[in-house]
């Protein structure tokens, strides 16, 4: 058997590294380094030591994005850690027309963002389908402001976002039952166990990993919340800009010739720090897992 | 070891990308004389494909005034445009003329990346509308950043056969504020408060219009915040209250009221000259509903024009190209092909065939937005950019919406865009 040379194995993941080197681990630590600089597009970049962290602390915008990232996270979580097990639950089952509720369920996750925004803001404009029909069944004198009261509209974003997420987490649901042992289930029915019993001491505990996983998953696109916001309140956030998210907030900072790069990679930064949590968390559980 | 070695990469990353571009000083006079030879490049926004031939044609007809000139032509889509000549002042690829609207030329005038066309060029004032110029003249920057090309104004579109049926008189349309106040009351009436005259919150214009003096003197504040615009946003904000405006108007998350105008959502919007010609493309039933009328106030004066780029390699041939783009000859044939737009020469001025209308809806907008240019003016601060107008439309909708009074939303506002001003 030919010996293989020392450098085989990095010359093999060289394209991956050099890749993650210039388009990831290279433009981070530059993040980094902006944040504590005056950037612009065109110029500046002095050193400026902890003034984009002092100017944070006076932000009312990014107090609102931060407030509306963790109402995100704490509505989201619940919802969609549950709601897509059960449905792969039963999207597991092959009942007679599952395939038209696979698809549905699925739909919204390819659908494009400007489909996704026109079906919405049909839905909840003040003369949309959803005030149209409240006010006729004269549910409502006037329509709902669903998307220029600062909590409805958070509320509407929120809405969407489960919607296009059932289906996504869905399917990774359907892959992690595909592993829980279909024994185990015959031997809890034997046993007496009814359905729910059976969701809960078997279903749940053989798809704990991929529950962890997905919290992580919601945990960080919720702090990274930024099409659905976009969609409905536009890119300045509503009214007051109350209904920005940090994305978007970055968004703002660094847009066109004047940008304020230095800011924008300061909240960046600070965004990163707060995502990076549950990711560490994650990784310490899996730890355990292994060990155990 | 391993901390030394963090901190030298630090430093090293720091070096290489804290500095940025540095806009140092290219010197002072700029020789532009010279033999027009060589090669040139030419970048123009979103012409592609309704306007190449008009644009080769250009290109040709310069190649032939001037044998040994090639022009290498770029044309850029209309969507991040922005972006893209930020990345090329960036990375010192701007071509050698191109195409920038005034709130473009001024942060890139600023760096010393634009020839200064007011102390090359000796005729300047000669050939084109001192208007047009001005929109080019910057404060605190000397000098003149840009060939002014075309020239446009926004007149009142109404939808006719909603103003009917909703109890109006398309061919009275409102003239004034109070009366578009009026006239929208009657329509929401009318129409059981399913159809909307008002389509727009108030913006930068409309407080200019109001008298309002939007920036200092020295231009390094913004004093908008007035009792004469929180009078104007009181207005809005009682409208509003009223059901006079849709919900849409609040968020920013529309096009423009041209996108509800053409939706059918709202019965009035405003648009440049060749509105109607554009709404035939997407609506050619509506189309023929949209009636023309004179905007509320002064009208909005709006230019685009060719840049010069200071770094260019072949700054004699640049700015021949840049002159005969906008030429009178040119810019005549040019708003020919695009009714609606006008050019900026002097030479243009009275041109009869810009104030005649064919008598259709059109023609009559196109004649309407000739006869506004003479009033028009730059409403806009030109200083406004990207987030300092989030930021003013943040607060504007807030007031609108009633849920703080005009001025503290105003008081909010120029504090966060003096702010953004002065980053």
């Amino acid at each position: 058997m030919r010996r293989q040379r020392w450098f085989t194995p990095w010359l093999l993941i060289a394209p991956a590294v050099v890749w993650l080197l210039v388009f990831n681990l290279w433009p981070s630590i530059n993040t980094v380094v902006l944040a504590f600089t005056d950037a612009k597009p065109l110029g500046g970049g002095q050193f400026t030591g902890l003034a984009n962290a002092e100017r944070m602390l006076d932000d009312e915008q990014l107090s609102y994005a931060l407030i509306n990232c963790i109402v995100y996270l704490l509505v989201c979580l619940p919802l969609l850690t549950l709601l897509p097990l059960l449905i792969a639950v039963l999207a597991e089952k092959n009942l007679p027309g599952i395939t038209f509720f696979r698809t549905a369920f699925y739909t919204p996750v390819i659908a494009s963002a400007v489909v996704v925004a026109l079906i919405w803001n049909w839905l909840l404009d003040d003369r949309g389908a959803i005030n149209g029909i409240a006010q006729q069944l004269s549910l409502l004198q006037k329509p709902l402001p669903f998307l220029t009261d600062r909590w409805l509209l958070l509320l509407s974003a929120i809405s969407l976002t489960v919607w296009k997420g059932l289906g996504y987490y869905m399917i990774i649901y359907l892959s992690a039952l595909g592993n829980v042992r279909r024994e185990l289930h015959e031997a809890a029915a034997i046993d007496g166990a009814g359905a729910v019993r059976r969701f809960v001491s078997v279903t749940i505990p053989g798809v704990r990993n991929t529950m962890l996983l997905v919290t992580v998953l919601i945990t960080v696109s919720a702090m990274r919340i930024f099409s659905e916001l976009y969609v409905l309140a536009g890119p300045t956030g509503g009214p007051g800009g109350r209904d920005m998210s940090m994305v978007m907030l970055i968004q703002l900072y660094s847009r066109g010739f004047t940008g304020n790069l230095g800011y924008a990679s300061a909240l960046s930064v600070l965004l990163f720090l707060i995502t990076i949590g549950p990711m560490l968390l994650l990784l310490r559980f899996n730890r355990r897992t292994a060990e155990s | 070891m391993r901390a030394k070695i963090a901190t030298l990469a630090a430093l090293v990353m720091l070096a290489a990308t804290g500095c940025g571009l540095s806009g140092e000083d290219s010197g002072g006079d700029v020789d532009v004389s010279g033999e027009v030879t060589g090669k040139v490049s030419l970048q123009t926004w979103a012409l592609k494909p309704k306007h190449t031939k008009y644009v080769e044609k250009l290109i040709d007809g310069f190649e032939d005034k001037y044998p040994g000139t090639k022009v290498k032509w770029l044309d850029q889509p209309g969507d991040g445009y922005s972006e893209k000549v930020l990345n090329q002042a960036a990375n010192d690829e701007l071509p050698d003329v191109v195409n920038l609207p005034p709130e473009f030329a001024l942060p890139l005038a600023d760096k010393e990346l634009l020839l200064d066309v007011a102390d090359t060029d000796d005729k300047l004032k000669k050939d084109y509308l001192s208007g047009a110029i001005d929109a080019y003249r910057f404060p605190g920057v000397k000098g003149a950043y840009g060939y002014p090309w075309y020239l446009n104004t926004d007149v009142n579109y109404w939808n006719a056969d909603l103003m009917k049926k909703y109890g109006l008189d398309p061919d009275k349309p409102p003239t004034s504020f109070e009366d578009l106040v009026a006239q929208a009351k009657t329509m929401k009436k009318k129409s059981d408060g399913k159809m909307f005259l008002m389509s727009r919150k108030p913006s930068w214009e409309d407080l200019t219009n109001a008298g309002v003096e939007i920036l200092s003197s020295d231009g390094e504040k913004f004093t908008f915040n007035t009792d004469a615009a929180a009078e104007l946003l009181d207005g809005y904000r009682d409208a509003y209250a009223d059901g006079l405006l849709p919900d849409d108007v609040l968020t920013d998350a529309y096009l423009g009221n041209s996108e509800l105008f053409k939706q059918k959502k709202v019965a009035w919007s405003t648009g440049g000259g060749n509105f109607i010609n554009d709404v035939k493309v997407d609506n050619p039933k509506l189309a023929k509903d949209i009636v023309p009328s004179k905007a509320l106030d002064t009208p909005p004066l709006y230019v685009q024009g060719l840049s010069v780029s200071k770094k260019s390699d072949n700054l004699p041939t640049a700015v021949a190209l840049a002159r005969w783009v906008t030429n009178a000859d040119n810019q005549a044939d040019f708003a020919e092909r695009v009714p609606g737009i006008f050019p900026s020469t002097t030479a243009s001025a009275d041109d009869e065939s810009f104030s005649e209308s064919d008598g259709s809806g059109a023609g009559d907008a196109k004649k309407l937005a000739f006869e506004s240019l003479a009033e028009a003016e730059l409403l806009k601060p030109v200083v406004v950019d990207d987030a300092i107008n989030d930021v003013f439309n943040q607060q504007i909708s807030l007031a609108v919406s009633g849920e703080t009074s005009s001025k503290q939303a105003l008081d909010k506002a120029a504090e966060e865009c003096t702010k953004l001003l002065n980053d």
